[in-house]
């Protein structure tokens, strides 16, 4: 028996929501640890602005750790963390925990590699004119990475709509779980090519928002 | 003020030891256009990297208006560094900022007022001559705008040791001149400390006052402009001299000597001073049984005193060119060419 897609409009709309909902969170979340852990990453390393032997090894072997964990695995084994700190392990807030560890290490590997594009000779000049290593962060690394860091983000967060489809395993919702409940485990064929193209609609869209803003970022 | 007292700089490199800047001594004079002239990798960068503290040397003194840096405290050393501006062969400008922003860069991070920073700029930037181009962004200019743009950002702060590392290298000819012109115009103009390294001869001549001849960490030879292309004592200085002054005989006119056959008498004959004005020839050929037959040369001026050098060749008995060698000896230095010195 076929669903009315029209029927079914409003548990679309609710998913679209839920899906918005799951990414933007966790893409603010995640961001918020990771840009702040890529810069750490570059200015401890060897010849960095606040060279940290120690500190940059250890926080780049917990990145590598989180990284190397395959997202579904992740979703099942933080349960007992997503519980602690959203009092529930189930539902869409649930789904963000599991998202943002999975996606600030990503962020922090992302930021990293923006900021190691700028040219060491601008950091040198910077140093050179008497700017602490705070002002060189802020008024340096930040502002001449920040079109690659735009691009960066627009891959990660699209990763999370990816990651985010995976969410219904802990009754996240949205499209991803739509597509899963209704097109592959009750062959509503319809319904699953909908939820796709909506995916890919929200791909398209997020990709061009960040190309825009990645250009607009090349000059401030 | 500079002063360099027996400065070295260690690099560690796979365990073994690089000396990038080995028992140096210079003292620059406030004011003064010095520079150091070396092939690449002779620790011309290292060296000037010292001076601002960007490197930590090994061992020795720099006094820099007669502060010793490396014993400052880092907000100590932050201050003194807005007082050394320093400009790059790469230009090194924030890209994402328009012209008026890298100008303004270093007072903004010293925390000056909006309308004074303002002010400042208009003033710099008529200064070297890109009032037009404050609004746009550095990817939009040519690359001697670029570096008017990093003296602009260096003078700023109205420091008074400015650090040149290879300021001209990536420019074409043309625009070298002009940019060598203004940091003479910065001298001049600010009495300004200029210290400017480059491995172009040119540069050299065309600004400085004074230069040291740098190879492996060394410095090989110093002295004024007009000491070291009169009287080189080093090899590669006489190299680099040789690169401005084409002082080489070109081959077509060697192997016309050679032509000629055995009993040659050719003489690369260096002017200084008023001496190149000299009619030292024409008396020659009046007072000797001599002609002279000038195969090349080159007359220049640097620091504003004449300085040439000519290759003649003199025709006659052995006798009377022996006496007129002799006279011309007296007055200005000969050096016999052969016929395979080319
Ligand atoms: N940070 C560094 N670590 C190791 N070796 C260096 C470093 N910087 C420069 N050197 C070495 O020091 C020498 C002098 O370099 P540099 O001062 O850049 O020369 P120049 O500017 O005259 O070309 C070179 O052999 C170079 O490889
Ligand atoms: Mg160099």
């Amino acid at each position: 028996m076929q669903v009315n897609i029209l029927e079914f409009w409003p548990r679309i709309l609710q998913a679209i929501n839920e899906t918005l909902i799951m990414v933007g969170v966790s893409l603010v979340v995640a961001a918020l640890i990771g840009i702040p852990l890529g810069i750490a990453l570059v200015v401890t390393r060897q010849g960095g602005l606040l060279q940290n032997n120690a500190f940059f090894k250890g926080l780049s072997v917990v990145i590598n750790f989180f990284r190397s964990i395959p997202f579904i695995i992740l979703l099942v084994a933080i349960l007992p963390l997503t519980r602690f700190l959203v009092g529930t392990s189930i539902g869409t807030a649930a789904a963000v925990v599991p998202l943002v560890l999975f996606s600030g290490p990503y962020i922090a590997r992302l930021v990293e590699s923006s900021l190691l594009e700028v040219k060491p000779g601008v950091v040198e000049a910077a140093e050179a004119m008497g700017a602490s290593p705070w002002q060189i962060i802020l008024r340096v690394y930040v502002p001449e990475a920040l079109s690659s860091i735009v691009l960066n983000l627009t891959i990660a967060t699209i990763g999370l709509v990816g990651a985010s489809a995976m969410a219904g395993f802990v009754g996240g919702g949205g499209l991803g779980d739509l597509a899963i409940a209704y097109g592959y485990q009750r062959f509503e064929t319809d319904i699953m090519i909908v939820t796709v193209l909506l995916l890919v609609l929200i791909v398209q869209i997020v990709q061009t928002l960040g190309n825009v803003l990645s250009k607009k970022m090349r000059r401030q | 003020m500079i002063q360099f007292e027996n400065v070295s700089k260690v690099y560690e490199h796979n365990g073994k030891e690089l000396r990038a800047v080995d028992g140096v001594d210079i003292s620059i004079e406030k004011g003064e256009i010095f520079g150091v002239i070396g092939f690449s990798g002779a620790g011309k960068s290292t060296l000037v990297r010292l001076v601002n503290l960007l490197e930590q040397p090994s061992g020795g003194n720099i006094l820099v208006e007669g502060e010793d840096l490396s014993r400052l405290s880092k907000p100590g050393l932050r201050k003194m560094r807005k007082r050394i501006g320093m400009i790059f062969q790469h230009f090194n400008l924030l890209e994402s900022k328009t012209v008026l922003h890298n100008v303004a860069f270093p007072l903004i991070i010293s925390g000056t007022p909006k309308k004074k920073i303002k002010a400042r700029v208009e003033e710099v930037l008529d200064f070297v001559g890109l009032t037009d181009k404050a609004h746009q962004y550095p990817e939009e200019l040519s690359g001697g705008q670029k570096q008017r743009v990093g003296i602009a950002r260096a003078l700023i702060t109205s420091p008074d040791i400015l650090l040149c590392d290879e300021a001209t290298s990536a420019l074409d000819p043309e625009t070298t001149k002009s940019i060598l012109q203004l940091l003479k115009r910065v001298r001049d103009e600010y009495n300004l400390t200029i210290l400017m390294i480059t491995h172009e001869m040119n540069a050299v001549r065309e600004v400085c006052d004074r230069v040291a001849v740098m190879e492996n960490g060394r410095v090989i030879e110093q002295g004024s402009i007009f000491e070291l292309f009169s009287n080189p004592q080093h090899p590669t200085t006489k190299n680099f001299i040789q690169s401005v002054m084409e002082s080489d005989i070109p081959p077509s006119i060697l192997s016309g000597i050679e032509e000629r056959g055995g009993g040659r008498h050719v003489y690369r004959v260096t002017f200084v001073r008023e001496k190149a004005a000299q009619p030292i020839f024409s008396q020659v050929a009046k007072n000797y049984q001599v002609e002279v037959n000038v195969l090349f040369g080159q007359i220049t001026e640097l620091q504003g005193i004449p300085f040439g050098q000519l290759v003649v060749e003199l025709l006659g008995e052995d006798r009377e060119i022996v006496r007129a060698l002799d006279y011309i000896q007296r007055t200005v230095s000969v050096q016999e060419v052969e016929a395979d010195a080319g």
